[in-house]
Formats: C-alpha cells, structure tokens, sequence
C-alpha cells in the first residue's frame, strides 16, 4: 500500500493542480498498487515519516500565506522525512515555499522553508504560456509538457534543476532551467497539470513511492496513447520533436 | 452634444456596416471609433435613457439574465436597449448605444440593460448613472486573462462606492463575495436568494471561492451549499452572514426542460417557470424577477415574460435533430461547466456527448481549468452515455481528461474536425445530444448545429424535423 498525502487541498487548488493527485492515484490503480491518499489541511495532524508521497501544490496570496504560517510549525519533520527519502511534487507556490525565502519587490526577505537551497524573488512581469523541459529520468531524455504563470522568478543554487528549458520562460526567464529536484524531492513550474500529459514523470513518482514502501517497484506498461498525443498535439505547435 | 457626437455617431454607424459586409459579428468596433472622435459619447448617449440604466455583472449568467431582464422589460411595454452579447467592455456599451442613436444623436428608450464584464465595471459606472446594478456571482474565470478574483471584486467594490446613494444594488445572497458589498458599499441593496434546494448537489466541487470571511477572514460555515460556494453561510466570529432576502426561492422542482419554483417576496407568494436547465439558470431567472419587482413592473407580466424566455445563444440553446433533442452550452469555468454537468446527469435517457476545447485568448491559453471540473461524475455515471467526442485545438487534452475521470476509454472518441464531429455525435446512438464548446468553439459549432439540425423544440413548434 502506497500512502499518498495532498497537502491543503481545499486551499491550494489554483490551476488544476488536483490533476496531479488524480494521475498519481489513477495510474496506480490501473496497475492494481493500493494506494490511499490523505487530505490534509491547516492545523491536521500528520506524520510526514509514515508516507510515501506528498504532492504541494499553488494557491493564490492569502492562501498561500495561511498555509506558509501552518507548514513552518511542521517544518522539521517534514525536512527529516524528506532527507530520509520521501517523494514529494511542488508545483509553483509549493516550489517557492520548499526554497529559503522569498524577497518581495519592496525587497523584504520572508524566509520559507529551507528545505532546499534556492530562493525566490518578486518579478514585475508574470511569466505566462507553454513551457517545455527537457528532463532527464534514468538517463533518457523525456520532454515535459505544461504551462507557466508565476510573477515569482526562482533561482537554484546548490540543487540540480528539475530540466532545462526548450520553449517558454521557465525558473527566472533567464539561465534556461526549470524545476528543481533533491533527493525524491521533485519541484516545477509547470501546471498543466503536470502529470496526466507527462505519465513518464508520473510513474517516475510512483516507482520511487514503492521502492520507499520497500515494495517491487517495476511497472507495468500502460496503454499511454492518449497521454502520448495530448503531449504531442503541444510540442508540434511549438516545432518540436517527442 | 452637437456635432461633434454626431460625427461621432455617423463614423460608428459605418464602422458597423463595414465591419457587418467585412463578414465580422456586431463588435464593439463602432463603439471604439466613436469614442475616438467623441470621448465623452457614452455619457451624452447613456444620459437620454429616460427611467434608467441596468448594469448586470458578475462571472456567470451575465447574458442570459440580461435578456431576460430586457425581456421582461419590454413585455411590460417599456423601450429598451440591450449592449450584443459579447460585447460587454466599455467600447461594446458604446456601440450598444451608437446602434441605437439617431443621426442626431438622439437615444430613445425608457430603459438601457447592460451587460458588463466584471474588469469594465469601474470605466462603465463612471461614465453611466445606473439605476440598478446587479451582481450575479463572483468564480474563479480565466486567470491568465483577468486578475485574481480578490483583486477584481476590490475594484468593483470601489468603484460602486463611487456611485451616487440614488442607485440600487441587487444582489445574489447566497454569494458572501456578492454579499459582502452591501455593507462595503453603503449603498441601498436587495437581496435574492435560493433556499432549501432539495437535490444534493452531485459534484464534489473543490472550486469553492469564499472559504473565509470577506470581513474577518475567520473560515465561513455553511448550512447547505447551492452549488460552487452558494448556499447559506454566516461567519462564528463576527456579525457577517447570508443577508435576509426580499426574493427567497423555494421547493425547486426541476423536470425535463422546465425549472419550476415558488418565490416569495415581500408583498405575497408566487410561482416561477423556466424553460431552462440548470439551477444557475433558476438564480438568473430569480435576479430578474428581482430587477423586475424593484422597477415596479407587475408580478405576473414578470412572470409570464420568463415563462417564455428562451435560452439565449449557447446558453443550454435547444436544437431538434431527427425528432432527437440537442442542446448547446458554452463552457468557460469550472463552476459554469460543473452545473452543465449537473444538469446533464439529471437528464433522463441515454446521452451522447461532444465537447469541444480551444486555447485561444479569448478561451483562455491554460487549459488546466479542465481538471477543476468534476467530470469525474461522468466517470461514475457513464452507463448513461453512449459516446463522448472530443474536438477543438485540445481535443486530446480532454479526451485524457474523460480518461482520468474513470469514463471508459472505448466511449472516448478524438475527432478534430469539427463538423465531422458534430455530425458523429448527432447520430450517435442515444436519445439526447449535449454539445459543450469553449468560447471560441461555440460560433463554429453553432453554425455547424444550424446547418445539420432544427433551431428549437421541434414538437412544441409542430414543424417536421429535417437532417
Ligand atoms: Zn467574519
């Protein structure tokens, strides 16, 4: 049994990131893994130790101050379970708030998590469109295909990019990557959302979630044509190849 | 005014007839030229209106309950001038206008019912004096194209403030974001409002806007949910909570085609019918029937005239085909396309279903709103549906949306031609077809329907159904 985690829900559910919970849970079905995913919200208890996957994702201001407030007095297990090998996925708000701190345009420092070593500062621009990434996973290239709209432009020190950008804007809009990953920690821009189109990704996340769990962790091949020509039908408008 | 308006006025009356031969729906072109050569056009032109101008905003039943309230209107004798659908920024008001002008310059209408969009608000109140301004609902829209909702309703909350004491807001209850500005703005409101809705809502929706307070932030507590965050709510914390109505509905029956309920409102009782699915259209229906009362136009003119309104353009638009019924309605937002769905699933027989998506601007260029909608209820309900054909820019997008819904992959079809679509899913098996486009998809497919089938009921109109 796969123990799964969608973290504030109810709160952050900006752009159709639920989409992301809804792959993770579907692919695993469909491959008969039990999977049991916990919603958690501000004041819940939870022991980060006892899952295998956290998904994170965006909301708007309010929101996303409120849930900052409550994930800071969990921050320390949730650093611990992480550095102990739990999978999680960011996406944009939940990306930013995983790094050191955000500067905002006044150029005030409000410190986040740091879990990861990056941090984040306010654009007057907000970056908006189709982005794709070339992310490399055991070695293949795999081009991951969604869309970006974030003001906040993100720049990664220590850890590895998630991948480098091949159309769009991406971390900043200027060094040419997006994302970040650490240990199972995997963290993007890109809604979309990002999994159902990017089912390699998404079985990525499941396979590290079952190898966490201890369990067999080769997949079955699923039937991904459709997957295959939602993403495809995105990188010929943009000229480029799967 | 002089001749300068009337310039103005004669330049826009051009640019419609030119863009009108150049094959263009009526825009708001003429309304753009004629602010150019008259900037103040809209305040000369709106200021002739002689009872008063209605401005109806908010995220969804903009267009419908406009024409409803122009219908109603009209029925009770009155002249009136309506802005065309789409339309609806302050050069399309304009052009509402110019349209409707003498050369002269000379407007004549007791009434102007305009629809804005929520971002136009501050330049239209500006530039009109309103008599009522009504607010239908406040979701979460296409936030690549507009602001964060928080923003928008901020700016529409000061630019009400702006307005003189002699306007009225109508104001739907059950929508703390619409409620509140009763109490922000400090203007005289009356309230509609929907109690007691028996069906449960099917759709799980997680796009619930008002989770908190718009006055202390404390998390609001709901009695019952409508549908997206409508219901009846107050807040533990302070005095803030669903207002008492002047127009309550009650004991809604909704039965193949027909809304049905009972109203009551200060002076006594009544019974309201729509030919039109959806609860959202019943709330739309109730504002008007609201506006009505409030310009004191006769109960049952009201009544009558909604009673025979009939959907607008795309607006759950009834279409015959082989004696089999087809209905058309514009998807744009998840609340919008989640009551759709509802009211799809409480349709009776086998249905077979076409849904069309683009990306363009005007849809919106993200289309990740798609995995906000709960077409995870089609996936449990799919032994009532034949066939879901996908077309439009993202056909595939939704198709592999169906997919993770749980709908059967051999029920999914992708076909990005869209009449070869449309006609696949016309004579698809079932007893009823339901076409839902995005914006940009809907004038194509409209088309496409007016050609392939009837406009309308085809047996309340005893006309011979044609293919
Ligand atoms: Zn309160």
């Amino acid at each position: 049994m796969i123990s799964a985690c969608h973290l504030y829900p109810d709160l952050l559910n900006l752009y159709g990131d639920r989409g992301n919970i809804i792959a993770f849970r579907q692919r695993c079905e469909w491959r008969n893994i039990p999977v049991k995913i916990k919603s958690i919200s501000l004041g819940d208890k939870i022991e980060f130790k006892d899952y295998d996957f956290v998904f994170l994702g965006g909301g708007s201001d309010r929101e996303q101050n409120l849930i900052a407030a409550d994930l800071m007095k969990r921050r320390d297990r949730l650093k611990d379970a992480i550095e102990g090998g739990l999978v999680v996925l960011a996406i944009c708000g939940g990306y930013q708030l995983l790094g050191k701190y955000y500067q905002t345009a006044e150029g005030k420092q409000i410190p986040c998590l740091d879990i990861l070593d990056l941090y984040t500062t306010a654009g007057s621009k907000r970056l908006v469109g189709n982005l794709v990434v070339e992310v490399k996973l055991g070695g293949k290239p795999l081009k991951v295909v969604g869309f970006e709209n974030h003001s906040g432009r993100t720049y990664t020190r220590s850890v590895k990019p998630l991948g480098k950008v091949l159309c769009g804007s991406g971390n900043n809009g200027s060094d040419g990557l997006e994302g970040a990953r650490y240990k199972n920690v995997y963290c993007s821009y890109l809604h979309g959302p990002l999994l159902p189109k990017n089912s390699g990704l998404t079985d990525r996340l499941i396979s590290l979630a079952l190898k966490r769990r201890g369990m067999e962790y080769h997949l079955k091949q699923l039937d991904d044509s459709l997957e295959e020509s939602a993403r495809r039908v995105m990188l010929d408008r943009l000229g480029l190849r799967m | 005014m002089g001749f300068r308006l009337s310039a103005a006025i004669l330049a826009g009356k051009a640019a419609a007839r030119l863009s009108r031969a150049c094959g263009y729906r009526g825009t708001s072109l003429p309304g753009l030229v004629a602010r150019k050569i008259c900037p103040a056009a809209l305040i000369d032109l709106s200021a002739q209106v002689r009872r008063g101008i209605i401005v109806v905003s908010g995220t969804n039943g903009k267009t419908t309950t406009t024409n409803m309230i122009a219908g109603v209107l009209g029925d009770a004798g009155y002249k009136v001038i309506v802005n065309r659908e789409g339309s609806n920024m302050i050069s399309g008001v304009t052009a509402g206008f110019v349209a409707n002008s003498a050369v002269s310059a000379h407007v004549d209408c007791d009434y102007a019912v305009l629809e804005v969009d929520e971002a136009s608000m501050p330049a239209v109140l500006e530039e009109t004096n309103p008599k009522v301004v009504l607010l239908t609902n406040f979701f979460r829209d296409q936030l690549d194209r507009y602001w964060e909702l928080d923003k928008i309703i901020g700016v529409i909350n000061d630019s009400l403030q702006k307005l003189k004491k002699s306007t009225t807001l109508v104001l739907n209850a059950d929508d703390p974001l619409v409620a509140q500005l009763r109490g922000k703005t400090g203007l005289p409101a009356i309230f509609y409002g929907l109690s007691g809705y028996e069906l449960a809502r099917k759709t799980n929706t997680q796009t619930r806007e008002a989770k908190f307070c718009p006055c202390c932030g404390f998390a609001l507590v709901y009695e019952f949910f409508n549908y997206g965050q409508l219901g009846t709510y107050y807040c533990p914390n302070c005095v803030f909570q669903r207002p008492e109505l002047q127009v309550e509905a009650l004991g809604t029956v909704s039965k193949s085609n027909v809304n049905c309920c009972r109203i009551r409102y200060k002076k006594g009782e009544a019974s309201l019918v729509i030919q039109a699915l959806g609860l959202y259209n019943l709330y739309n229906a109730l504002a008007a029937f609201t506006v009505g009362l409030h310009l004191g136009i006769n109960v049952r003119t009201i009544l009558n005239s909604l009673k025979k309104y009939q959907p607008v353009f795309g607006r759950m638009e009834r279409f015959t085909y082989k004696r089999k019924p087809v209905y058309l309605n514009l998807v744009k937002n998840p609340t919008g396309f989640n009551e759709a769905l509802a009211a799809l699933c409480d349709a009776e027989g086998m249905k077979d279903v076409f849904i069309a998506v683009n990306d363009n601007y005007a849809d919106s260029r993200d289309i990740s709103w798609l995995w906000d909608v709960d077409f995870e209820l089609l996936g449990r309900e799919h032994q009532a549906f034949e066939t879901f054909i996908c077309s439009g820019r993202r056909a595939e997008e939704m198709a592999l949306r169906l997919k993770y819904a749980g709908v059967p992959v051999e029920k999914i079809t992708v076909n990005n031609n869209m009449r070869l679509a449309i006609e696949q899913v016309l004579s698809g098996p079932a007893q009823a077809c339901y076409l839902f486009p995005t914006y940009t998809a809907l004038w194509p497919a409209h088309k496409i329907l007016e050609f392939l089938a009837v406009k309308g009921n085809a047996d309340d109109q005893r006309m011979p159904s044609v293919s």
